[in-house]
C-alpha cells in the first residue's frame, strides 16, 4: 500500500480522536478504523487486523497500544511515539484538570450531590465493564470461563491470593489448558 | 510519597493489565490497602472522572496518581499508562502473526476473565462506600443496566447521574 504522509497528518488524525472521542478505548478504536482505513486509505484492513490484535495482547490499555501499533505500521519508530503522545496526552491534561477541579468542588452541595451521583453511576459502570469482559466468553465456551472466573473470584475475594498471582494463575491455565478454535 | 515509586507501583499494575479497569485490583492493592495513601472514595472518583473526560477509561490511573501526589503524581500516572503501550512495537513487528497463535489467545482471554473477576472483587468495597442511601444505589443499578444493554456513551450516563444529583439538591434531597 502506497502511502504518503507525515508526522503532521497522523498528528492531526490522533489528536483529533485523543481529545474528541468519548466512551472509551472501543469508541476511538472504532472511530480511528474509520479514519485510517476507510475515510484516508493509510492502513489496508489486514494491517489494521495486525495492529489491533497485537494491542489486545500488550499489556495495559489497548487503545494506546493500538495507536502505538498504528503509528509504527505508519511512520517508524517516530509514527510510533506521536501517536502514543497524542493519542494520551489531550486526555491526560483534561483528566487532571477535572481531578483538580473534583477536590475543591467537594465543598459546593450542588455539586458535591452531583458528584455523589456521579459516582454511584461510576459502580455502574465497573459493574457494566465486568458485564462487558465476560459477555463474550460466556458466549463462546460458558463452561471454561466459569472455570477460569469462579476460582479467580473465590480466591481474590477471600484473600487467598493477590491480584497479580490471580492474573498469573489464569494465564498460566491458558497455556496448559489452550482454548479450542470454534470450526 | 514519591513521584518514583508512585509510578512504579502504577506501571505494576498497567502492565498486569489486559484492558482498561483490569488494573484496578492492584492500583486498589497497592494504594489503599498496602500503603494507605489513596481513599476508596478517590477511586471511585477516578474512575468516574476518567470516564466522564475523552480518552482511555485505563486513564483513570492519571487521576489516581494526582490524587495522592498532585500534577507530579498526575504525569507519574500518564507515564504508567502510556509505558506498557511502547510493547507494541516489538510486538507488532516481529510477532504480529504470532498473535494470531490459538494458545496465545487462550492466554489473553483467560487473563481478561480473571480480569472481570478480580474488577468485581473490587467492586464490592467501593460500592459499599459510595451507595450511602437508597437513591444512590438506584442510580447504580440504572447506570449499570444502561451500560450492559445499550450503546449509550458512559459520559452521557455519568452526566445524566450528575443531573439527577443536582435535582436531588435542588428538591432538598439527600444523596
Amino acid at each position: 500500500m502506497s502511502r504518503k504522509l507525515s508526522i503532521a497528518d497522523l498528528a492531526r488524525v490522533f489528536l483529533r480522536n485523543g481529545t474528541f472521542t468519548f466512551g472509551g478505548g472501543d469508541a476511538t478504536t472504532a472511530s480511528l478504523q474509520r479514519e485510517l482505513v476507510a475515510n484516508r486509505s493509510w492502513l489496508s484492513e489486514h494491517e489494521f487486523g495486525a495492529c489491533f490484535a497485537v494491542s489486545r495482547v500488550t499489556p495495559g490499555t489497548n487503545l494506546l497500544a493500538f495507536s502505538t501499533a498504528v503509528g509504527w505500521t505508519l511512520l517508524g519508530l517516530r509514527g510510533a511515539l506521536w501517536a502514543l503522545l497524542l493519542a494520551s496526552i489531550p486526555g491526560a491534561v483534561l483528566l487532571m484538570l477535572m481531578t483538580g477541579f473534583y477536590d475543591a468542588a467537594t465543598s459546593n452541595p450542588w455539586l458535591a450531590s452531583a458528584i455523589h451521583a456521579a459516582l454511584a453511576a461510576a459502580v455502574g459502570i465497573m459493574l457494566a465493564a465486568v458485564w462487558t469482559l465476560l459477555r463474550r466468553p460466556l458466549r463462546r465456551n460458558p463452561v471454561r470461563t466459569m472455570l477460569v472466573a469462579v476460582p479467580a473470584l473465590a480466591l481474590s475475594l477471600y484473600g487467598l491470593l493477590s491480584p497479580l498471582e490471580v492474573l498469573a494463575l489464569a494465564a498460566g491455565f491458558g497455556l496448559v489448558a489452550p482454548e479450542r478454535e470454534a470450526a | 510519597m514519591n513521584a518514583a515509586l508512585l509510578y512504579l507501583l502504577l506501571l505494576k499494575a498497567t502492565l498486569t493489565s489486559f484492558s482498561g479497569l483490569s488494573s484496578l485490583p492492584i492500583v486498589r492493592d497497592e494504594l489503599v490497602v498496602q500503603y494507605g495513601v489513596l481513599t476508596d472514595s478517590q477511586l471511585n472518583a477516578a474512575v468516574a472522572l476518567a470516564r466522564a473526560a475523552p480518552g482511555p477509561f485505563g486513564g483513570y490511573v492519571i487521576s489516581v496518581g494526582y490524587f495522592v501526589g498532585g500534577i507530579a503524581g498526575g504525569i507519574a500516572g500518564w507515564l504508567a499508562l502510556i509505558t506498557p503501550a511502547l510493547l507494541a512495537i516489538p510486538l507488532v513487528h516481529y510477532f504480529a502473526r504470532s498473535t494470531a497463535h490459538p494458545r496465545a489467545r487462550s492466554v489473553v482471554n483467560a487473563v481478561v476473565i480473571a480480569s472481570a473477576a478480580l474488577i468485581l472483587v473490587a467492586t464490592v468495597p467501593i460500592a459499599a462506600q459510595a451507595l450511602g442511601s437508597a437513591t444512590l444505589i438506584v442510580i447504580a443499578g440504572a447506570s449499570t443496566l444502561v451500560l450492559a444493554a445499550t450503546g449509550v456513551e458512559t459520559a452521557w450516563v455519568i452526566a445524566a447521574a450528575a443531573a439527577t444529583g443536582i435535582v436531588g439538591a435542588w428538591f432538598g434531597a439527600a444523596l
